[in-house]
C-alpha cells in the first residue's frame, strides 16, 4: 500500500545531532506516532523507529546490512556490521567460536569474577564511588581485553579508545548535499586508530609467528591453510567494531541497569537479596536504555514498500533499537524501569542475521559484575547529591553514576 | 489419578490433588521452598510443559502476568496432567531429606516462659532432617496445619523439640497446644520442611555466624548453633534472642552453658519493651549493628516475626553481609 497523504514532517528539519545525543526519545516518540519509517534530514537517512518496522526490516530478505556513512568513515571496510554474503559469513565464522554459549560457560566465571573483585577492592571501603568510571567500564573493557589478547593494554586506554571511536562513529550529521557536516569530528577517531595500530600491529606480528589462545590470534589463524593467516587489513575493521561496541556496551548495560534499579529502590532491594534476579534486571535495563541505541543500518536490495513507504532499491534505513524498545504498542509505560514488567523479548541486541554476536558473553559479563557488586556492597545507594545524565544517540548510557554506602 | 512430574531429569509421581512440591520432596527431589503456604514465593518455578491448577496461590505471590508466562508456585499448584518443571535459578539438584507423614506422641509439655511452651514429641521411627528445618502439625478436628521449627540437632532424631508461643484466639495455640493437649496424646505431623539449615558439613567452612531469633524464633537457632559449634568449635558465633520482657526469655542456662564450652560463642538476650537490670535494651537487630562493625564474610540467620526478619536483613546488609549468606525463616501467620 502507498499512502498518498503523508504527514507533515517538516519539524524534523529542526532536529540537530546535539538534540538527539542529549535525548533522542522525544523525537523518536513523535516519529513512532507519525511516521515509523521516515527520512530524517540531519542523518541523511531513513530511520525505522517502531518495534514492528525495525524487526521487519532487520529480518527481511529484501534488505541486507550496510554500515552508516560515519561508521564506514571510522571503521573502514570490511567491518562485520556492514558486509554481507561470503565476507559476512567468513567474519562471523571467525568471531563466533569464542562467543558460543558452551564455550563462554567454560571460562566466563574465571575471567570476569576476579576482574570485578579487583576493581571492587579498590573502592569498596571508601563508602562512595563513581560507578561508571570505577566499575562498569573497567570491568567491561578488562574482560573483553583479556579475551582478545590485549592484556598489556591498560583499561583506561581501552576506555579512551572506545570513547573516541564512539564520537567518531556517531558523528553522523550530514549536509543537504550528502557531505559530512563536521569532518573534523573524525580526527580523534583517526588518532585513536593510529594508536591502536601502533600497539596491535606488533602483537599481530607476534601472533602470526606464535599463535596463542587469544581471540585475535584465532582470528588470524582459524580456518586458514597451514602457514597462512588472514590479512590484518581484512580484520582491522572488525577489531574496531570490538574496540568500540563490544568494549563499551556491557559497561553501558550495567550502568543503565543500576540507574534503573536506583529509580525503584524496592526492586533494587529485591535484586540485591536474590541474585537470581540479576539477569532479569539486566534484560530490563538494556530494554529501558538500549546501549546500541541507533548504530546499525540495513539497505534495500530491491524496490520495497515498508510501513506504507515506497523505498527504491539501495535505500539505507537506520535501525533505532533504542526507540523500538520504547514502543508503546508493545510496552506499557516504556520510560519506566520495571523489573516485573512482562518479560517480552526486546530488540536491544538487534535481530536477523546481523544480530549481536556477543549476547551470551555480554549478558554473563554484566551478570557476574553486578553479582559481585551487590555481594560486596549490599547497602549500595545512589548518591542523590549528584545528578545522573545520559548521553548518546548511536550508543547510549549514563555518563556518570555516583553511589554511596555505609562502611 | 496420578501424573508424572518431571524436574531436572527426574520424574516423580504426583497425585491430582497433591502439591507439586510435596510430591518432589517426598521423592527426595530438592527444590527451593520456604514457607509451604504460598506466601513467600521461594518455590516459584517454570512449568515448561503440561498444565497445572494454581489452587490457592495468592496473586500477591504469583501475579496474573507470571501465571500467563507459565510460572507456578510449587507448594500450591496441582498437576492437571503430566508436567515438566524448571526451578528458577537452580543448578544441580540436591537430594533432600524425604518428607514423611508420621504420628507422634506427646512426651512432655512444659511452660518455659510467659505464654511459651516447650513440647517434646516422641517418634516411633527416627526422622532424617537438618537442624533448623520445621514440621507441620495437623490441628485435630479442624484439619488446619501449622508449622513449628525443630530445636533439635540432626542426631536428636527420635524426640522432636518445639517451642510454641501462644497466639490469643489462635486455632492451633490457643485452641489446642495451650488448651487440651496432654502428655500421651497422638499428633499427626509431616516433615521435615524448609531450607533454613546449614550447608552440608563438607561445604561449611567454619566462618563467623550471627543468629537473631525473635521470641520462639529462637527454636531453630538452638539446633543450628549447636550443630555449627560442634563442627567448628573455634568459630565465632553470636546469638541474639530478642523478646519484649525478661519473663519471655527461656533457655538462658542452656545457652550460657554452651558459651562456657565454646570460647568464641556469645549469647546476647535483648529486651525491647520492658527493660531489666543486666540486660541489653532495644531490638536485637539494632544490638547487632552496635556490636558488629563489619559482617563481610559472615553468614546470618534470622528467625521469628516477619518484621523482625526484614529488619535483620537490612541490618546485615548495612554491615555488608553478602545477601546470599543471609538465611531467613519467617513465622508468617497462616492467614497472612
Ligand atoms: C515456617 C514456619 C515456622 C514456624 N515455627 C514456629 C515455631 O517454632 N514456634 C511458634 O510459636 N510458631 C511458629 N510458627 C508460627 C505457627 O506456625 C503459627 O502460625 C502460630 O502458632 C499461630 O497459629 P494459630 O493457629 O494459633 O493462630 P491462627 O489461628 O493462625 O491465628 C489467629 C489470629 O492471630 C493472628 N496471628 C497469628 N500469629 C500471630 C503472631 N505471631 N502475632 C500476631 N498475630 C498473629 C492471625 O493472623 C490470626 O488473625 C511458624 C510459622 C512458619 C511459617
Ligand atoms: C550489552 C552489551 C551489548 C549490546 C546491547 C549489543 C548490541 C548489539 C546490537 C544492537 C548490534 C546490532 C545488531 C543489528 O544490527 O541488528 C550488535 C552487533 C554486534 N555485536 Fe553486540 N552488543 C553488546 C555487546 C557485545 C559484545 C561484548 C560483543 C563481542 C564480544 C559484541 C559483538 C557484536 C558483533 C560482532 C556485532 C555485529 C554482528 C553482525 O553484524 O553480524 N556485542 N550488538
Ligand atoms: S510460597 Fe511456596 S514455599 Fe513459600
Amino acid at each position: 500500500m502507498t499512502t498518498t497523504e503523508r504527514p507533515d514532517l517538516s519539524w524534523l528539519d529542526e532536529v540537530t545531532m546535539a538534540d538527539l545525543e542529549r535525548n533522542p526519545y522525544a523525537t523518536y516518540e513523535r516519529l513512532r506516532a507519525e511516521a515509523p519509517l521516515a527520512y530524517v534530514p540531519v542523518l541523511g537517512s531513513y530511520v525505522a523507529s517502531t518495534e514492528e518496522v525495525c524487526r521487519e526490516i532487520a529480518t527481511s530478505p529484501d534488505f541486507e546490512a550496510v554500515i552508516t556513512p560515519a561508521g564506514g568513515r571510522t571503521f573502514g571496510h570490511p567491518a562485520v556490521i556492514g558486509v554481507n554474503g561470503d565476507v559476512h559469513a567468513d567474519l562471523r565464522t571467525m568471531i563466533e567460536p569464542a562467543l558460543q554459549p558452551a564455550e563462554v560457560d567454560r571460562w566466563i566465571d574465571d575471567l570476569v569474577r576476579p576482574i570485578a573483585r579487583r576493581y571492587l577492592e579498590q573502592f569498596e571501603n571508601d563508602g562512595q564511588a563513581e560507578l561508571v568510571a570505577q566499575f562498569c567500564e573497567p570491568v567491561s573493557v578488562r574482560s573483553l581485553g583479556d579475551l582478545l589478547g590485549l592484556q598489556d593494554v591498560e583499561s583506561d586506554k581501552l576506555r579512551e579508545w572506545f570513547a573516541k571511536l564512539n564520537r567518531s562513529f556517531t558523528n553522523a550529521a550530514m549536509t543537504s548535499d550528502g557531505e559530512f557536516a563536521n569532518p573534523e569530528g573524525f580526527v580523534e577517531g583517526d588518532e585513536a586508530k593510529a594508536e591502536i595500530r601502533s600497539i596491535v600491529d606488533p602483537l599481530i606480528d607476534e601472533w602470526i609467528e606464535q599463535p596463542d589462545d587469544s581471540a585475535i590470534s584465532h582470528w588470524l589463524h582459524d580456518g586458514m591453510p597451514p602457514g597462512q593467516t588472514r590479512d590484518r587489513e581484512y580484520i582491522y575493521p572488525t577489531i574496531y567494531v570490538y574496540l568500540l561496541g563490544a568494549m563499551q556496551e556491557p559497561g553501558h548495560g550495567m550502568a543503565s541497569t543500576l540507574v534503573g534499579l536506583f529509580s525503584r529502590p524496592e526492586q533494587l532491594e529485591e535484586v540485591v537479596d536474590d541474585p537470581t534476579l540479576v539477569p532479569r534486571a539486566i534484560a530490563e535495563g538494556v530494554r529501558w536504555t538500549s546501549p546500541i541505541w541507533s548504530a546499525t543500518a540495513r539497505i534495500s536490495t530491491k524496490p520495497v514498500t515498508v510501513a506504507g513507504v515506497d523505498l527504491p532499491e539501495g535505500t539505507a534505513v537506520m535501525m533505532s533499537y533504542g526507540s523500538a524498545n520504547h514502543d508503546t504498542g508493545r510496552y506499557e509505560a516504556p520510560t519506566t524501569y520495571d523489573l516485573h514488567r512482562p518479560p517480552l523479548p526486546h530488540l536491544a541486541f538487534g535481530a536477523g542475521n546481523h544480530a549481536c554476536a556477543g549476547i551470551y558473553f555480554a549478558n554473563h559479563t554484566m551478570r557476574i559484575a553486578l553479582e559481585e557488586l551487590f555481594e560486596a556492597i549490599p547497602n549500595l545507594e545512589r548518591d542523590t547529591r549528584e545528578g545522573v545524565e545520559f548521553w548518546g544517540w548511536g550508543f547510549r548510557g549514563p555518563t556518570s553514576l555516583h553511589a554511596t554506602w555505609e562502611v | 489419578m496420578t501424573f508424572a512430574v518431571t524436574v531436572g531429569g527426574r520424574s516423580v509421581e504426583c497425585d491430582q490433588d497433591q502439591a507439586l512440591l510435596d510430591a518432589c520432596l517426598r521423592a527426595g527431589v530438592w527444590m527451593p521452598n520456604s514457607c509451604n503456604q504460598g506466601t513467600c514465593g521461594t518455590c516459584k518455578l517454570h512449568v515448561v510443559s503440561g498444565e497445572v491448577d494454581h489452587g490457592s496461590s495468592p496473586v500477591e505471590t504469583l501475579s496474573d502476568e507470571e501465571r500467563c508466562a507459565g510460572m507456578a508456585l510449587a507448594c500450591q499448584a496441582r498437576p492437571r496432567g503430566d508436567v515438566e518443571l524448571r526451578p528458577q535459578g537452580t543448578s544441580a539438584a540436591r537430594t533432600a531429606n524425604p518428607l514423611r507423614d508420621m504420628v507422634a506422641t506427646v512426651r512432655e509439655i512444659s511452660d518455659i516462659a510467659r505464654d511459651t511452651r516447650r513440647i517434646l514429641l516422641g517418634l516411633n521411627e527416627p526422622l532424617t532432617f537438618d537442624a533448623g528445618q520445621y514440621v507441620e502439625l495437623v490441628v485435630p478436628g479442624s484439619g488446619e496445619r501449622r508449622q513449628y521449627s525443630l530445636a533439635n540437632t540432626a542426631d536428636e532424631d527420635k524426640e522432636l523439640e518445639l517451642h510454641v508461643k501462644l497466639v490469643p484466639g489462635g486455632v492451633a495455640t490457643h485452641g489446642w497446644l495451650f488448651d487440651g493437649l496432654a502428655a500421651g496424646d497422638e499428633v499427626d505431623i509431616s516433615g521435615p520442611l524448609g531450607d533454613f539449615h546449614l550447608p552440608p558439613e563438607s561445604e561449611d567452612d567454619g566462618g563467623p555466624m550471627v543468629l537473631i531469633g525473635g521470641g520462639t524464633g529462637l527454636a531453630p537457632l538452638v539446633g543450628i548453633v549447636r550443630t555449627a559449634l560442634r563442627r567448628h568449635p573455634e568459630r565465632e558465633v553470636v546469638l541474639y534472642h530478642g523478646v519484649r520482657g525478661e519473663d519471655e526469655l527461656y533457655d538462658g542456662d542452656r545457652l550460657t552453658e554452651l558459651a562456657g564450652q565454646y570460647p568464641n560463642f556469645r549469647f546476647v538476650p535483648v529486651l525491647s519493651h520492658e527493660p531489666a537490670d543486666g540486660y541489653r535494651e532495644g531490638f536485637p537487630t539494632d544490638a547487632f549493628v552496635e556490636d558488629v562493625s563489619t559482617a563481610r564474610g559472615w553468614t546470618g540467620w534470622l528467625c521469628g516475626p516477619p518484621a523482625m526478619v526484614e529488619a535483620g536483613v537490612k541490618a546485615f546488609k548495612r554491615r555488608r553481609m553478602a545477601p546470599r549468606n543471609i538465611h531467613r525463616e519467617k513465622f508468617t501467620p497462616a492467614d497472612a
